[in-house]
């Protein structure tokens, strides 16, 4: 398994003023990395084995807000990176349809950085 | 209908090659002994969905396909630790169920190798209610 500086990686951000509960975030976490993963696969799949194979590396930050999550969506779309933002049904928690998380990736590890190294660990 | 054919359709695992007939669900049971942070779990619980995803690719294209234009639910429950996961894995199995277990890699907050997350399906609803009922949300 190859961790080198150059693996895949893929950035789970989360709106951090929604305060959501460790077990909803987990899910709209999942939910965009198992869209973000089927979407690379049409797009890009040579880079999501790559991915896969260097342990499919995640990573899971946080933004102050939507706006922030926007606007790094549009920058990571310029970029040419595969995004997918999670929209909640609204069944707990948030009311339907609040954005709650952006997946970036998989993408290079230096693309990921570029957008995401002023933003903090969740 | 060819040779090969026939002997594919007597071999194949028939449970999942239908279409399921009702709602579909995944389940992530976090290993709540672990005392991970939230960004952790949620890093963890997209590696174990992301397993499952593919492994029901392979294994149950039409419960995937299912589960993927319904909106993908999923609900994540707490275990309370290593052995409790592996005896629900197991419960899993002998229901014919698809599972994925993930272990950490250890860069962070745990030791490395810790059993984290079990994922169980996608599968029908009822099929994982008597595995998993009793389970707390987390």
């Amino acid at each position: 398994m190859s961790t080198s500086e150059d693996s895949p990686s893929m950035a789970l951000i989360v709106r951090k003023d929604l305060g959501l509960s460790a077990g909803k975030m987990a899910v709209q976490c999942a939910h965009a990395a198992v869209s973000c993963t089927m979407a690379s696969r049409k797009t890009n799949s040579r880079l999501m084995e790559r991915w896969l194979n260097g342990g499919a590396r995640k990573i899971c930050l946080k933004v102050d807000d939507l706006q922030s999550l926007q606007q790094l969506a549009g920058q990571a779309q310029a970029a040419g990176l595969v995004t997918h933002i999670v929209k909640d049904a609204g069944h707990t928690e948030v009311e339907p349809g609040t954005i709650t998380v952006l997946g970036i990736g998989p993408a290079p590890r230096r693309s990921i950085d570029a957008l995401t190294s002023q933003l903090k660990p969740y | 209908m060819g040779l090969r054919s026939i002997i594919h359709k007597m071999t194949a695992p028939s449970h999942h090659g239908h279409s399921p007939s009702g709602p579909v669900k995944m389940i992530l049971i976090v290993n709540n002994g672990l005392k991970m942070g939230k960004g952790k779990i949620a890093a963890q619980a997209g590696h174990a969905s992301v397993q499952a995803t593919l492994n029901a690719g392979q294994k149950s294209p039409l419960v995937l396909d299912a589960w993927l234009s319904s909106g993908q639910k999923k609900v994540c429950l707490k275990g309370d630790d290593a052995d409790h996961l592996l005896a629900l894995e197991k419960l899993a199995i002998e229901e014919g169920l698809l599972t994925s277990k993930v272990h950490d890699a250890g860069h962070t907050q745990i030791p490395s190798g810790s059993l984290t997350v079990l994922a169980i399906g996608p599968c029908q609803d009822e099929l994982v209610e008597k595995i998993t009922g009793t389970l707390k949300l987390l």
